[in-house]
């Protein structure tokens, strides 16, 4: 009787280990197993100078979404917002990518708009402003000089 | 089987059809050009009023402005372009603060660009083609200055009955209307909506 509460006790404990392996993977993977009940909208991008997928989307500062896809799209990038159902997200509302800090990670940030329509689940942010590529900032500055 | 090829010979015409729409369709934009021809006839209008030596003298400055302003005037959709500005904050406002505001906000981008309009010196302005999307429109420029840099610009146009006007001008990859969205917002959420137009008529009013 002894023996088989040992045996029951580290199963439990090997279960149990195994549960935190999952959920510590699926959580910094940035992995969700449910989308939730949130929709998609999509941007065109002239360059987004290196967004990855599962990158935040920013509100006035606020993490409210992520990026779901990136893909080439005649030569454009077409990123593939996820944002939650009750986040309404104006017609004229600019989507742009920027950066945390000089060299941080990349981020979309939605400035809302004014209009009264409103994007529609899997519709597109017309307006958007790519990323600043301040290597190019630096050579143009560099080279213009001469 | 009888029964399919009916079928098929029923959708035969409707997919040609659809085929001949989606040729039409990506060819259409590309032939047409018609806001790039938009674009032109409004810059070579400015460009005629910069670089005509009757109008360099220092007494014609304000018929210079006036005639450059009514240009710009023409191509320029200053109330969609100062709603989107002012964004959720528009809606907010009465028809007379609208009408202060489009006004000022005209007068704001006037006083700001202006005097870089005036400096034209030989500046070299390249068509680099133009997308139609149903009611909205890009054209694409480069400016090449004299010591060859490109400046490349977007020009955001909207159509309106028949014509086509500008709602937001960005600049190296940088909205006009998002920055000053992103100022207006920060002043009236700080303060007020008064400080933001107090603030405006001061700009306005410096030279």
């Amino acid at each position: 009787m002894k023996k088989l509460d040992l045996e029951l006790t580290v199963g439990l404990f090997i279960i149990a280990g195994i549960l935190c392996l999952g959920y510590l993977s699926i959580k910094l993977g940035k992995m969700e197993m449910i989308r939730g009940n949130g929709y998609d909208t999509y941007a065109l991008f002239s360059n987004t100078g290196g967004l990855r997928t599962g990158s935040p989307i920013v509100i006035a500062g606020v993490d409210v979404g992520r990026v779901k896809t990136i893909l080439l799209d005649n030569y454009q990038a077409r990123v593939v917002l996820h944002l939650p159902a009750n986040l309404k997200i104006q017609e004229d509302a600019i989507a742009s990518i920027k950066t945390r800090g000089l060299i941080g990670e990349r981020y979309v940030e939605i400035t809302p708009g004014g209009s009264e329509k409103m994007v529609e689940p899997g519709g597109r942010i017309r307006e958007t402003q790519p990323a600043v590529d301040l290597e190019e900032l630096i050579s143009k500055y560099v080279f213009g000089k001469i | 089987m009888p029964s399919t090829e009916v079928c098929m010979d029923r959708t035969y015409p409707f997919r040609i059809f659809v085929s001949l729409l989606l040729v039409l369709g990506i060819t259409v934009p590309g032939l047409a050009g018609e806001l790039t021809e938009k674009m032109k006839q409004t810059t070579d209008k400015i460009l005629a009023i910069v670089s005509n030596p009757a109008l360099r003298d220092p007494s014609q400055t304000k018929e210079r402005r006036t005639l450059i302003r009514s240009a710009v005037d023409e191509r320029f959709d200053w109330e969609e372009m100062a709603r989107r500005s002012l964004a959720r904050h528009w809606d907010e406002r009465t028809a007379e603060e609208k009408k202060e505001f489009v006004g000022l906000f005209a007068d704001l981008l006037e006083r700001t660009y202006l005097s870089k309009v005036e400096d034209y010196s030989g500046e070299e302005v390249q068509y680099e083609g133009e997308t139609m999307e149903g009611d909205y429109g890009v054209v694409k420029i480069k400016i090449v200055t004299k010591k060859n840099r490109d400046i490349p610009v977007e020009y955001r146009l909207k159509k309106r009955g028949n014509d086509w006007f500008i709602y937001d001008v960005s600049i190296q990859g940088v909205s006009l209307v998002n920055n000053y969205r992103t100022q207006f917002n920060s002043i009236i959420v700080q303060s007020s909506y008064e400080n933001l137009v107090k603030r405006l008529k001061e700009k306005v009013e410096m030279k």
